[in-house]
């Protein structure tokens, strides 16, 4: 069905990011927004993106925001950041989504909930980690990897299912041995993203039972922050609920402070 | 959301949150119509991997259980759940309850007809008497072996060795039970147990479709335990004997043990004798005399004398049904299986040690029965996607070869429906021993092809 001939073909067609926003990016993590900002004007693709972005009813602004040093501004370091790194993960997006029943606007709308929900749940464990507070961007990207390498097996993957209930990360990680959490981090390896974001986009599959401290604690709750958001009707009708098996034994100790931090639908 | 169907019981499987505002997006108008569709005795909703639910989360599917109960008659209900969930949907619908309640998938099967003979020793215990005995009589029904606590004291103490029992049940109850009529299976007998007045209502309890699967699976002897009936109607009378002609095409026995006709006319037997059913008054009178039941087809396939031939039709469609096979195994595997020849002839194991087995058979337009062979290490591989790598028990295997079939047949029915043809298709079935199917399979001529994947070969067998 799927090859890790196919897989790695898939990975090493990824575009690199574009130099403007690795620039961006760049004095994102020196902490110098003004050269960000003034960097990221340039490219009007990421204007738009951040003009979008930041006026969904979830950032709550009663005005339109629409100037780039502006929205870094309102932003701070560690969101610039993670939104740069949302706008690079948008560049992925499919045209068409074959394999989910999703558009992009709903895809952009999932990207900025997750944003929000992860500045709650953060503020809430006193994290400040710019790197940590980055990695919640690449896991939707576990989404656009199922979708490029499953639509064309989707009837396949319908009649397994109909046998046995099983997920397309397991299918994915039994045939190639690399789970969608695996390949994400490969993305944030091409981005340069840090060593412990991609350690931890790894851990936030539910799988790894080996885990400790705080690793541990930060894989539990963007583990069970995804299953929050895709527990929601669009993506329920989208078929996100289905695409990844929910580890509820892996979120049990952290379900009740999760209710505390973000309110059951 | 589409269910998942593992023998003869269907399972929604959610994740994650549940309330009223998103449980109708796990169910669009075209996944209610597939579920309509299943050939199921039992659909359920697990709530394992449910973290967080509310009543009205629950009442979408309660509602969708209930409509599909009062139409096919069959077991619906909730599965997979700890005490504090067993509590809380207690709590939600209080003395209401008319679903079922099965604290796992595992129990519930207990509660369904299989094809194979498995009975299993359980534990039982539930606080309502009432409730204790249903559960109690329904797994009897089922073949199965169930020691009774009678209290929770006696059940905290029989719980303290676990090794004794395939099963403990608590936080279970049933709902409307006895939906469908209770079936167990005995060597390659088919035992259905009645009870009660027998009227027009047996056509609905009765599951014709699983009678008919065992008919088309190689069963040829089907026992009606009816110590507990007090008499009939006629509208049970033609039912049995329009069921008694459609045995006879498969040259299948059908006998009633144990019914006394106190209160039922004379005649009534003879013309269910004239339709060619027989009477016994005990059980062991069948089950213990081997030569009779050898003559009645309980003793194995081969017994049957009128063998159904191969017939053009079937010849016609044998590509798709081996294209089924081999796109099935390659897409499990990621490994291309090769041809490398047909015959017809009867099936031929070169080497029946290390070996597993299993079939399916469907029905329709066309009808017949594909057999795969496969040495064990290929069915270890086959099933690897299924079951994920590692030290798996070869019960294990056998259940993963059961669904690997199942996508088999699921997979020719998509392929012959394209060419018009309408196609069902039967439970699955498994043998760990080559003796076992040969009793269904000896003598019986169909198309053998010997495919070979990753340098072994294994077969396929197609036949009537």
């Amino acid at each position: 069905m799927i090859t890790p001939e196919e897989v790695a073909f898939y990975i090493k067609n990824i575009p690199p990011a574009p130099s403007v926003v690795r620039q961006a990016l760049q004095f994102a993590r020196d902490g110098d927004l003004i050269k960000a900002a003034k960097c990221a004007q340039e490219d009007p693709a990421l204007r738009l993106y951040l003009k979008t972005l930041v006026n969904r009813p979830i950032y709550g602004f009663k005005n339109e925001v629409s100037d780039v040093g502006q929205i870094f501004g309102i932003l701070g370091v560690a969101a610039t950041q993670q939104t740069l790194y949302n706008y690079l993960l948008s560049l992925l997006t499919p045209k068409k989504w074959e394999l989910f029943n999703l558009t992009n606007h709903q895809f952009y709308d999932l990207q900025a909930s997750l944003s929000k929900q992860w500045e709650n749940i953060l503020l809430y464990l006193h994290i400040k980690d710019k790197e940590i507070y980055s990695a919640i961007s690449l896991i939707p990207a576990t989404i656009i990897v199922c979708n490029a390498l499953f639509a064309s097996t989707k009837k396949e993957v319908e009649q397994l299912r109909s046998v046995k209930a099983l997920d397309y990360n397991t299918i994915l990680k039994r045939l190639s041995g690399s789970d969608l959490f695996d390949l994400a981090a490969q993305i944030g390896q091409m981005w340069d993203m840090s060593d412990k974001t991609i350690a931890l986009i790894r851990s936030a599959s539910g799988t790894h039972r080996d885990l400790l401290g705080e690793q541990k604690i930060l894989a539990q709750w963007i583990h069970l922050l995804l299953f929050y958001e895709f527990s929601q009707s669009a993506y329920v009708s989208a078929g996100l609920n289905e695409f990844i098996d929910f580890q509820i034994d892996f979120v049990d100790d952290i379900y009740d402070s999760f209710s505390q931090v973000i309110q059951p639908l | 959301m589409r269910a998942t169907v593992k023998g003869r019981i269907g399972v929604f499987h959610l994740q994650g949150f549940l309330d009223g505002n998103n449980a109708p997006s796990f169910l669009t108008i075209d996944d209610i119509k597939a579920t309509e569709a299943l050939h199921i005795d039992m659909l359920l909703v697990s709530l394992k991997k449910v973290i967080f639910f509310n009543k009205n989360g629950l009442d979408v599917f309660v509602k969708l259980l209930t409509s599909i109960r009062n139409s096919k008659h069959i077991t619906v209900g909730f599965c997979d759940y700890d005490h504090k969930k067993f509590q809380t949907i207690n709590i939600f619908y209080k003395d209401a309850i008319d679903f079922s309640l099965f604290k796992s998938e595992k129990i519930a099967e207990l509660f369904v007809s299989t094809n194979t003979s498995n009975p299993k020793t359980v534990l039982l215990y539930n606080e309502d008497p009432s409730q204790r005995s249903a559960m109690a009589i329904e797994l009897f029904d089922y073949g199965h072996n169930p020691i009774i606590a009678q209290s929770f004291a006696e059940f905290e103490t029989k719980k303290k060795t676990p090794d004794l029992y395939y099963a403990i049940i608590e936080d279970t109850q049933l709902g409307y039970f006895g939906q469908k009529i209770a079936t167990r299976v005995t060597g390659n007998a088919i035992i259905y147990t009645v009870s009660n007045f027998l009227d027009a209502e047996i056509g609905n309890t009765f599951n014709i479709a699983y009678h008919n699967n065992s008919l088309n699976v190689g069963f040829r002897l089907f026992i009606f335990d009816a110590y507990k009936v007090v008499s009939m109607n006629i509208h049970a009378l033609n039912f049995f004997t329009k069921l008694a002609s459609s045995a006879a095409e498969y040259n299948a026995a059908i006998c009633f043990v144990g019914f006394s006709f106190e209160k039922t006319p004379e005649t009534f037997k003879n013309d269910l004798e004239d339709a060619g059913i027989m009477f016994f008054s005990t059980m062991d009178d069948i089950l213990k005399n081997k030569e009779l039941l050898q003559e009645l087809g309980g003793g194995g396939g081969a017994t049957v004398k009128q063998h159904r031939i191969l017939n053009k039709a079937l010849i016609n469609e044998l590509s798709h049904f081996i294209d089924a096979t081999v796109s099935t195994l390659n897409m499990m595997t990621n490994a291309q299986a090769t041809k490398n020849s047909v015959r017809i002839q009867a099936l031929t194991i070169a080497n029946p040690t290390d070996q597993f087995a299993s079939s399916i058979g469907f029905y329709g337009d066309i009808d017949g029965l594909i057999i795969l062979v496969f040495p064990k290490t290929i069915a270890k591989k086959a099933c690897e996607l299924l079951v994920g790598e590692g030290d798996v028990t070869d019960e294990e295997v056998l259940d993963s070869l059961a669904e690997f079939v199942n996508i088999i047949g699921g997979r020719a029915k998509v392929l012959l429906s394209e060419n018009k043809r309408r196609l069902d298709i039967t439970l699955p079935r498994t043998y760990s021993e080559m003796d076992t199917l040969m009793e269904i399979a000896r003598n019986k001529k169909g198309v053998q092809v010997d495919l070979s994947f990753e340098g072994q070969n294994f077969i396929f067998f197609l036949t009537r």
